[in-house]
């Protein structure tokens, strides 16, 4: 007790490095650490899936039809997780899915920061005729109901991995581009900026090097949920049968396939989505964590 | 007042034109010509190709074809759909009810169970009640309703029995007209015995489901919004004065903190109608969003088209109405922009 509080106020005369402060903030809520465990565990997996897998994905075992589970009677711990209704083991799926899931999560979440971001800035500094084009556009999207809005893109492109991404990108848009837009005209008025102007500092280093670090912080916490929200938004897509196309091993499309199963062999529909929800849950409670440690007036007490 | 009336209506007016412009672009990308479409694969001569690209006036300059498109739907006329042959309008009414009988459903549920339950949880901040409060919340709004909807059926339809697996009302025993295109209304009309138990039964599961992320989010708004609200001045003078802790917490308090939950639950709407296409899709419940899906499966093009149009409609006329009436409530928004 003693020495921990020595090393607390050591600390404190340290001051601590901004990653440390950061750390003690994050640290402070047990979820967010609990969150942050299972998300790396979970890509960790994703990344590993190939070593860990104990089968291919799509690889079809005729005789292993709907194999129960291993703790269920007449389960064999050749398919621990059982099988699904082509012979595909459960387990091996699962794990390729965590792959796709997060990558799908990731794309999302990078494109459609990086091309918020710009279009924010742009729209904030232009002002104008950009600002109200821009501005107009995202409301648009927004008053489309995601799900539909993302129906109507795979339409046109037609569905897979691809355009799954790209429809879900489209949807989650307007909230980064409002969000840097807001945060950026916030920033345009204050003083630093304005010295920064008179110095005579040009447009685009303003833009990137003088105010979007000023904007990061809610940023950064947005992306985060960005993640897990693509992730529903593209297992929803994948359920209606409009996002990867089999035989992707796709959580929200193995659930699809599930429902026939659903009275004889209910953990083939009890898994895909168990996954699912783990994996949301744990990024959204490092989001949360995110938040309270990076931005301390969005906390959400 | 009529002012923020007029500023706020005609902000809304690009938007719908833009709409318009994204439908009417976004149908003429999607592969396939339409009129191949409609005779199928085994072609026509090309006199009758002519004809029928004329009727559907697809010889016609493109901006020509937009002012056309224009016209109709400023006319009332969303197409006609390829697999019915029905006006899309039309057949958009009669599914809408459905979707709105789920929807209301799904907000009740969510609004009386997250209001009170967040309150408390202020109130009793920190407590194991608020703690499971908050994670019943984080899993409510994480959760995949579509998986959600699927183990419900499995556990209280299949393997309980207690409810119907899917639809609006049991067919073989329950037969009525439908007025309303309400259930419950319709089958409390029909003087059948059971049928309004038969109709609330099929609503049970499908507005859990919907009602589960909306929940998840209005129990956590109402927390934090109270939390803020009791350590208001007001809310300690309440208290100074001696009046009964249920009425302060009751009266003063949850008064005013349901102001940002009211807001948020306007602008619910669209997020709740892209919930309802996965919720109708799980229970087969004939509403717009199971429409929507079936028409993309048919390739059924201007329903599709008209659908999105319909449906986004719908969200920028509720949005608008919330935002009205949040100026009428708040004279801070009318007069600030």
């Amino acid at each position: 007790m003693a020495a921990e509080v020595a090393d607390e106020s050591q600390r404190v005369l340290a001051q601590p490095s901004p990653l440390a402060a950061f750390w003690s903030a994050f640290a402070e809520n047990r979820g967010a650490v609990v969150g942050l465990g299972v998300v790396s565990t979970i890509v960790l997996i994703a990344i590993f899936a190939d070593v860990i897998a104990p089968h291919s994905p799509i690889e079809q075992f005729r005789e292993a039809v709907r194999v129960k589970p291993v703790w269920a009677a007449g389960g064999s711990w050749r398919f621990i997780l059982g099988a699904d209704g082509d012979g595909r083991d459960m387990l091996s799926r699962l794990i390729f899915g965590a792959r796709v899931s997060l990558f799908i999560g990731v794309a999302v979440m990078s494109v459609s920061f990086v091309i918020g971001v710009a279009l924010g800035l742009v729209s904030a500094m232009a002002g104008s005729l950009v600002d109200v084009v821009i501005t107009r556009a995202m409301d648009l999207i927004m008053a489309v109901p995601s799900l539909v809005l993302a129906i109507l893109v795979v339409a046109i492109l037609g569905p897979s991995l691809t355009n799954t991404i790209v429809a879900v990108t489209i949807v989650y848009l307007p909230r980064y581009v409002r969000l840097v837009r807001a945060s950026a005209m916030g920033e345009l008025n204050k003083d630093y900026v304005t010295a920064a102007r008179v110095a005579g500092v040009g447009t685009l280093r303003l833009m990137f090097v003088t105010i979007l670090p000023n904007c990061l912080a809610p940023l950064i916490v947005q992306a985060a949920l960005g993640v897990s929200d693509a992730i529903l938004e593209a297992a929803g897509l994948g359920f209606l049968g409009l996002g990867a196309q089999p035989p992707t091993p796709e959580w929200g499309s193995m659930l699809a396939d599930s429902r026939e199963f659903i009275r004889s062999d209910p953990w083939i529909v009890t898994l895909p989505g168990l996954a699912i929800l783990i994996t949301v849950v744990a990024i959204n409670l490092t989001g949360d964590g995110l938040r309270d440690a990076l931005d301390p007036r969005m906390r959400r007490s | 007042m009529i002012l923020y009336f007029l500023r706020r209506l005609a902000l809304t007016i690009p938007t719908f034109v833009a709409l318009m412009f994204v439908t009417f672009v976004a149908i003429r990308l999607v592969p396939g010509d339409p009129v191949e479409v409609r005779v199928g694969e085994h072609g026509i001569s090309p006199e009758r190709l002519e004809f029928f690209r004329h009727q559907l006036g697809l010889d016609q300059p493109v901006w020509k074809q937009f002012l056309h498109y224009f016209w109709q739907i400023l006319h009332g006329d969303f197409g006609v759909s390829l697999a019915t042959q029905q006006k899309v309008l039309t057949e958009f009414l009669t599914l809408f009810p459905a979707t709105v009988e789920l929807s209301f459903f799904a907000m009740m549920f969510a609004v009386l169970i997250g209001v009170p339950a967040g309150a408390i949880a202020a109130v009793k901040r920190g407590s194991v009640f608020d703690q499971s409060l908050m994670m019943v919340s984080l899993f409510g709004y994480s959760m995949p309703i579509f998986w959600w909807g699927l183990l419900l059926i499995m556990f209280v339809s299949v393997q309980l029995g207690w409810t119907p697996v899917a639809g609006r009302v049991d067919l073989i025993n329950y037969y009525y007209d439908q007025p309303t295109g309400f259930m419950l209304i319709d089958a409390a009309l029909s003087d059948q015995e059971g049928a309004v138990k038969d109709a609330m039964l099929h609503l049970l599961l499908p507005a859990i489901v919907l009602g589960t992320v909306p929940l998840g989010v209005i129990a956590r708004m109402t927390r934090s919004s109270m939390l803020e609200v009791l350590s208001e001045d007001y809310v300690r003078t309440a208290r100074a004065k001696g009046l009964s802790p249920l009425r302060v917490i009751g009266v003063h308090a949850l008064r005013n903190a349901l102001l940002p939950v009211v807001t948020v639950i306007g602008l619910m709407v669209s997020s709740l109608l892209a919930g309802a296409v996965l919720t109708e899709t799980i229970f087969s419940w004939p509403g717009v969003g199971h429409w929507l899906i079936d028409s993309i499966w048919r390739r059924d093009y201007p329903a599709l088209q008209g659908g999105v149009m319909l449906v986004s409609t719908v969200v920028i006329l509720v949005n608008l109405i919330v935002d009205l009436l949040y100026g009428a409530i708040n004279p801070r928004i009318r007069h600030g922009r």
